[in-house]
């Protein structure tokens, strides 16, 4: 068959529409991937840029000079390391702990003959589909006395029933035998789970530790709740940087550098914050070249 | 301890050939299945080394999720409440010292809330009939390209904007419509008399839906294109003989084949309806001041909840909290609903 088609490439010839369709395709996809592109360009060339030059910058620098960036990545920056080091710990904790416990959870419920298993699921659920709003939640951390604490963003992040749906539905594909010679094998119940499920349920860990590890990093939602814009010391960097962005120059009224600086360290800080994202950012382009399967829901 | 684990292996055994034994005598005599809570029982005997793994997602689950729900009381409370809290009682006081009451539900049906209800519900409007059907038009445009390379190295460049932090977006578009060094901004100056596209009244919402297109259409269409990729390419060649150009391929073979996944997204994204998302919202508006047409039911209900100003009433933003959660769950039921009765396919 395949030969066959490679000796008569042209057997149906494509008609004039078919062929005006495709170049309008194409036409509109390059102004997407330029819509995209150039903005991005655009502000991160800012980071780069001597302020002198910032209104002659296009898509590349004006002028290339380090001063902006060298001001974040040296430290002169106030707080803002101090926000990366928080943004770190809330995504590596919650990463971690989220999708470990959910996982744990989502393993007996894999199985079929699990007691109670639609009422549990039920239990799961609901939580997914109702919420009273920001108001008990905003009192309850009041009352743990975790406000303007990162532990509140944490402590909130930590259930994730989306994710258990995922690892449930992977953990069903899972072949039983495995398990039955693990256990006859002597394994107790978690060893069984670290040693013998984690590792053959890679791929979906892999999915699900990414999209917590994306949703940590940039969410800025639990922090507008649970911390206020005078804790420095305790916002997350997203939020850090809003703060910064909605302040507007304050600071800078009474310093030359930042008046001159200012949109360049703004530019420089956002593209320090973008940095980690970049770094993970090839996993997205395996999952797209993959085929697309992990994590889409299965029906 | 050897002793124990060999008496544990014992008993895992034993559970085996118990329930081994319930399923033959099940099959044996096929009208007396054992009973509900029997079964249950032995399926909690076979499964009792793993179902306490469930305890640590069930406790954060119930701290985080259901103590929360109790919130709803708060709704039914007189201003009372919020006196107290804001005197530092805690939750629990602070019921005892308010009233039971109806007013409270009453008092949020204001023209403040309808308005911020309508520019929720606008937005939400425009972005189903704009931002939906444009990932799945990115989609069929990639699915169209022959070369399927390209066509996933241009999906890999529009999905970046959707793992930059909204921070980062709107910081992103600020800098490029201002007027000064940005791109697009130097563009429009004159258009726009000098300031950015950002500052005016009438451009927030555009704005406000054209980004959230720009963050979210590229990743949207992720599943769309997963969704046509599995269609079976001979009903294309098929097509192709009958004579049908792309256009009616499109319409008439890809879209229906993947009705059932825009179902599907369709009711995720109604039942979210009312919500716009609030840290765009927060971002977008950062000035101090802002016009009534530009706040959202989010933005309402944040600043009607958070600090201690003369505007915050817990018991009021409790009430906004459930109606919204009330409509929300509405909506994605009766969505559920109809996709299961009409293409047989249920969100869970």
């Amino acid at each position: 068959m395949k030969t066959l088609l490679k000796a008569n490439p042209n057997k149906i010839r494509e008609s004039k529409f078919d062929r005006a369709f495709s170049v309008v395709n194409i036409i509109l996809l390059v102004f997407m991937v330029i819509l995209v592109g150039v903005p991005v360009l655009n502000y991160f060339s800012l980071a780069f840029n001597h302020y002198a030059y910032n209104n002659k910058v296009s898509i590349i620098p004006a002028k290339f000079s380090f001063r902006a960036m060298g001001y974040v990545l040296g430290g002169e920056y106030d707080g803002f390391w101090r926000a990366f080091l928080n943004s770190v710990i809330i995504t590596f904790v919650v990463t971690f702990v989220s999708n470990f416990v959910e996982a744990l959870a989502a393993y007996p419920l894999s199985k079929s003959d699990c007691p109670c298993k639609s009422g549990i699921m039920m239990y799961f659920i609901i939580t997914m589909l109702f919420s009273a709003g920001i108001v008990p939640i905003y009192l309850l951390m009041r009352t743990f006395n975790l406000l303007n604490n990162i532990w509140s963003i944490i402590l909130i992040s930590i259930s994730n029933v989306m994710n258990l749906l995922f690892f449930k539905t992977f953990f069903e594909g899972l072949p039983n035998d495995i398990e039955e010679a693990a256990v006859l094998d002597g394994a107790s119940s978690l060893q069984l789970f670290v040693f013998v499920i984690i590792p053959m349920s890679l791929p979906v860990f892999g999915s699900c530790c990414f999209f917590s590890i994306v949703g940590c990093w940039n969410g800025i939602g639990s922090a507008l709740i649970f911390i206020d814009s005078q804790t420095v010391s305790q916002q997350p960097l997203a939020y850090f940087l809003y703060i910064k962005l909605s302040e507007g120059n304050s600071a800078a009224m009474y310093d030359d550098f930042l008046r001159d600086w200012g949109k360049n360290i703004e530019a420089a800080s956002m593209f320090v914050s973008i940095i980690p994202i970049l770094f993970i950012y090839p996993y997205v382009v395996r999952y797209i070249k993959g085929g697309l399967t992990i994590g889409s829901v299965k029906g | 301890m050897e002793n124990r684990n060999i008496e544990e292996r014992h008993t895992e055994n034993d559970g085996r050939l118990l329930s081994a034994r319930v399923a033959t005598k099940a099959s044996a005599n096929m009208y007396s299945p054992p009973g509900f809570f029997k079964l249950q029982i032995k399926r909690l005997k076979k499964h009792r080394l793993i179902l306490w793994f469930i305890i640590p997602a069930a406790l954060f689950t119930l701290i985080f999720s259901y103590i929360p729900m109790m919130g709803v009381l708060f709704a039914f409370k007189d201003t009372k409440f919020d006196y107290a809290m804001r005197a530092g009682a805690d939750i629990l006081g602070a019921l005892q010292y308010s009233a039971w009451t109806l007013e409270t539900i009453k008092a949020i049906f204001n023209s403040d809330f309808l308005s911020a209800l309508w520019n929720s519900v606008f937005i939400n409007l425009i972005k189903l009939v704009i931002v939906f059907p444009l990932s799945i038009l990115i989609a069929v445009q990639l699915s169209e390209l022959k070369n399927q390379t390209s066509a996933k190295l241009v999906l890999i460049i529009i999905c970046i904007p959707n793992f930059l932090s909204w921070t980062t977006v709107v910081a992103t578009w600020n800098g490029f419509l201002d007027p000064s060094f940005g791109f697009l901004g130097k563009m429009l100056k004159d258009l726009t008399k000098g300031e950015s596209l950002t500052y005016y009244e009438w451009s927030f919402k555009p704005l406000f839906v054209f980004l959230n297109a720009w963050k979210g259409a590229g990743w949207g269409c992720i599943m769309y294109y997963a969704a046509i990729t599995a269609i079976d390419k001979t009903y294309y060649e098929s097509a192709t003989i009958e004579g049908a150009n792309k256009f009616q391929k499109t319409l008439y073979l890809t879209i229906p084949s993947i009705a059932p996944t825009i179902a599907l997204m369709l009711v995720m994204n109604i039942s979210g309806f009312l919500g716009v998302g609030l840290d765009q919202v927060k971002l977008m508006l950062d000035k101090a001041s802002y016009y009534d047409s530009q706040k959202t039911l989010d933005l309402y209900i944040y600043e009607m909840s958070i600090g201690n100003g003369a505007g915050v009433s817990y018991v009021q933003a409790a009430a906004l909290g459930v109606f919204n959660g009330l409509t929300g769950l509405i909506l994605m039921l009766v969505g559920n609903k109809i996709t299961t009765k009409t293409l047989h396919k249920s969100l869970w």
